[in-house]
């Protein structure tokens, strides 16, 4: 059992939908505030270590 | 990119300002789409059912403070949960109206409603609507006057809609209230449109029963929704079980036979749960939902020939217009014919208005920002102005 794993695959998917969630918030022209797009950037990195947790779990 | 065969990917709200009447309300809160992500599986809130084995009484996920915080919010005394509106309407008719009993509606009624009466084997009669498209309290009580004379019987239920679904008006539910509370007659007021929109106090409206939308008003998934009472009606229509097995001798501990047993029993409970802390936000600041949909309103009206047939200015933001002198007229000319206004508002990332509609047609602007707002108004008079329509803005 990977722990780890699921915990990562979660937290991606939490990460993922909370860029969703800009996304909808800024439809249609997706145009984002300087706000949002630190947010995003902030996501995006942690959506990065998400996936390097699933490298090192399933990929080792 | 599809989800599953042959199921196309739905990316409606994730492309588009969507004005869809039924759809605004119930747009997922990012919360609310997390917990769809972990609670999908079937019964996925019954890991920690224990004794005595009902929804309402579940820690873990907190579905039993949840249901204790939805009575609080509508200001009820007891809150269940219910899969959809439609459903607490059934279980309220099931529970007070007898075969040929009468029912009192409205000329605004939603068909559930309806239906659920005609389950019961009631009669329903409808309350009428005054030229400005309210139920008046007058009305009521007239027509409470008028089947009592011609039944000789007291209507065993009155369902009035606090915002109805055709003009997405409001009407005075709680004069109308009074006046069938001196016939003692019951009131089921129907929160769909307003219930995790706006704020509602069921016992100042002076409601018997209050029924609300998870799905429509609530940012929930489908179908889910709250009937709430009041202490007096909790113990008629959440009403325990007492059938038993002839053979076996079986009994079914403290179901309720109005909810048959357990209602929302996965993701529909927890992912209206997980939108309710931004629900209970969001209802305070409904007068910026108000504020947005009358500058839609206005930039609609600035267009030649365009009336808004809700009442105006808008104190919701469902909304009926009539462009059967503006929009319509383009349409028996252009090339697209009916299905110019929708294309073109499509083109402008706007969706939810019924394809090919450019007579009397719906729209819900709930949700939307200020921005957004800005730009469905210039949207609408942009394409006015594009087929030669006269604007006074």
């Amino acid at each position: 059992m990977s722990k780890r794993a699921v915990d990562a695959v979660f937290q991606g998917l939490y990460l993922l939908t909370d860029i969703r969630g800009i996304l909808r918030d800024t439809v249609p022209s997706h145009t984002l505030s300087d706000k949002q797009k630190q947010e995003a950037e902030k996501i995006i990195g942690k959506l990065e270590k998400q996936i390097s947790i699933l490298k090192e779990e399933l990929l080792a | 990119m599809n989800c599953g065969e042959g199921i196309d990917t739905r990316q409606v709200d994730e492309l588009y300002i969507n004005l869809d009447p039924i759809q605004a309300g119930g747009r997922l809160t990012t919360d609310a789409m997390k917990a769809v992500l972990a609670y999908g599986d079937g019964y996925s809130v019954c890991d920690h059912c224990n004794k005595p084995f009902r929804l309402d009484h579940i820690s873990k996920p907190p579905l039993a403070e949840f249901h204790k915080d939805l009575a609080s919010f509508v200001n009820m005394d007891t809150a269940r949960l219910v899969p959809g509106a439609r459903r607490g309407f059934q279980a309220v008719a099931d529970a007070l109206v007898k075969p040929d009993d009468p029912v009192l509606l409205t000329a605004y009624s939603h068909y559930t409603e309806f239906i659920s009466v005609e389950q019961a084997k009631g009669t329903p009669f409808e309350i009428p609507a005054d030229e400005s498209h309210i139920i008046t309290k007058d009305a009521a009580a007239d027509r409470i006057e008028e089947v009592i004379r011609t039944t000789g019987k007291k209507p065993a239920l009155m369902f009035v809609e606090q915002v109805d679904y055709q003009y997405g008006n409001l009407h005075p539910v709680a004069d109308i209230i009074k006046v069938a509370h001196q016939y003692d007659i019951p009131v089921l007021c129907n929160g769909a449109y307003t219930v995790g929109i706006m704020e509602v106090d069921g016992k100042a409206l002076g409601a018997d029963l209050l029924v609300g939308s998870g799905h429509k008003s609530m940012a929930a998934p489908a179908p889910s929704g709250v009937l709430a009472t009041t202490n007096e009606w909790a113990e008629t229509v959440f009403r325990t079980t007492r059938v038993k097995g002839d053979l076996t001798g079986r009994t079914f501990g403290i179901k309720e036979v109005e909810m048959m047993g357990c209602t929302l029993m996965g993701v529909t409970s927890v992912g209206m749960m997980a939108s309710f802390p931004h629900v209970k936000k969001r209802v305070k600041e409904f007068d910026s939902q108000v504020k947005y949909v009358n500058l839609i309103v206005d930039a609609l009206l600035s267009i030649e020939g365009t009336t808004v047939q809700s009442e105006y200015p808008r104190k919701h933001p469902l909304t009926r217009m009539n462009t059967t002198e503006s929009f319509d007229k383009i349409s028996k000319t252009h090339k697209k014919r009916g299905f110019f206004l929708t294309s073109a508002l499509r083109e402008r990332g706007i969706a939810g208005i019924l394809a090919g509609s450019t007579r009397v047609w719906k729209f819900n602007s709930y949700g939307v920002t200020e921005e957004q707002a800005k730009y469905v108004a210039d949207a609408f008079v942009d394409i006015a102005k594009a087929e030669g329509l006269s604007c006074s803005s």
